[in-house]
């Protein structure tokens, strides 16, 4: 099968340029197994993996133009020649490898853990099965950054727009009936840039390889906001 | 040569975009293409208006082949835009907002338009 993959080697000093291989596929392989492949013709080929299953959220890269997992993205739905690519909009690093920082920084404002005001209570805090469900579609993001980097909004103001992933994360602790401040959150977030910059294009939804959708969690987000404020 | 600014990759030829977000810029040019096209439909308008050589010139100018096809181009970019207006206020209140039922809009939307100005303008 023919690849053509994304090289850029900082010491060399030389432009990013496309390199070309043909590995050996068998059957059940997946986009991952071609890429240690091309690392064995190629040790200085660089690609983040690690679990190799999807849970991890390492190993994604922009594949045939789309952004995807490549441990959960078999070979044979790939049209030849695969081209791999680093994700868009990101610096790069060393071939498929960006710097994921920016990505990181909008996750961590909108301070995604749990929040009390009251004091701790002895024993764990409980939900009704019904508050339980409310974070379904939000709590299972694995930060593989497939989404923001799909994104338009984040392609050109990465740091004023929070992008999808951070507005999922923030949608889930606005859901958790255990929060206590989702005023304080809500507050955070009214801003032209950070939640309002999202345009509703759904690039988002369709490159999440969890099949979450950061869109609706955005809706959620503002549907609250307009309760809140009548 | 380590402190050189590290490339990015953001070629929007080579990032495949879903239909949604084609969808989506096309909706974006169809409103830049309207406000940009006013000045030129308020002149038609104006000489139409002003006797009926005016009237005349603009009847026959409309309906010449460059004519035919500016007005082919602005009832699809307004017909695109109003479309794709109400889809995006449909998923503002949850309609159409999950799988796949955005895609199926978002393709509705891009087909539907061109489709319903060559409509109206009778040529199919």
């Amino acid at each position: 099968m023919k690849f053509t993959v994304y090289r850029y080697n900082p010491e060399t000093g030389h432009e990013p340029r496309m390199q070309d291989f043909e590995i050996e596929v068998e059957r059940g392989m997946m986009l991952r197994d071609g890429l240690i492949a091309i690392q064995d013709e190629d040790e200085s080929f660089a690609f983040r993996h690690s679990c190799g299953e999807g849970v991890c959220g390492s190993d994604g890269v922009n594949v045939n133009g789309s952004n995807r997992l490549a441990c959960i993205t078999p070979l044979s739905e790939l049209r030849e020649p695969v081209v791999v690519r680093p994700f868009p909009g990101r610096p790069v690093i060393r071939d498929l490898v960006v710097d994921m920082s920016q990505f990181y920084k909008q996750y961590k404002q909108v301070d995604p853990w749990l929040v009390r005001r009251e004091p701790m209570p002895e024993q764990e805090i409980l939900q009704s099965p019904q508050e339980r469900d409310r974070l379904d579609g939000l709590y299972e993001c694995i930060m593989c950054g497939c989404c923001s980097t799909a994104c338009p909004s984040f392609w050109w103001n990465p740091e004023k727009f929070y992008g999808p992933q951070a507005l999922l994360t923030a949608a889930r602790f606005i859901a958790d009936s255990r929060d206590q401040t989702t005023a304080q959150r809500m507050d955070a977030l009214d801003d032209p840039f950070k939640l309002f910059r999202c345009h509703t294009i759904m690039n988002c939804v369709d490159a999440c390889p969890k099949n979450l959708n950061p869109t609706k969690a955005i809706g959620f987000i503002k549907a609250q906001m307009l309760k809140s404020s009548i | 040569m380590a402190l050189q600014k590290p490339p990015v990759f953001l070629n929007l030829l080579q990032i495949r975009l879903p239909i949604a977000g084609i969808m989506s810029i096309i909706h974006r040019a169809s409103g830049m293409l309207m406000v940009l096209l006013i000045p030129l439909s308020i002149y038609l308008l104006d000489l139409s208006l002003t006797d009926e050589q005016g009237f005349t010139a603009v009847g026959s100018l409309l309906h010449g082949t460059v004519g035919s096809l500016i007005l082919l181009l602005l009832l699809w970019v307004l017909l695109h835009h109003l479309y794709s207006g109400i889809r995006y206020l449909l998923i503002d209140v949850e309609i159409g907002v999950d799988r796949p039922a955005y895609r199926y809009t978002a393709w509705a939307v891009t087909l539907l338009a061109p489709f319903s100005a060559l409509l109206l303008l009778g040529i199919l």
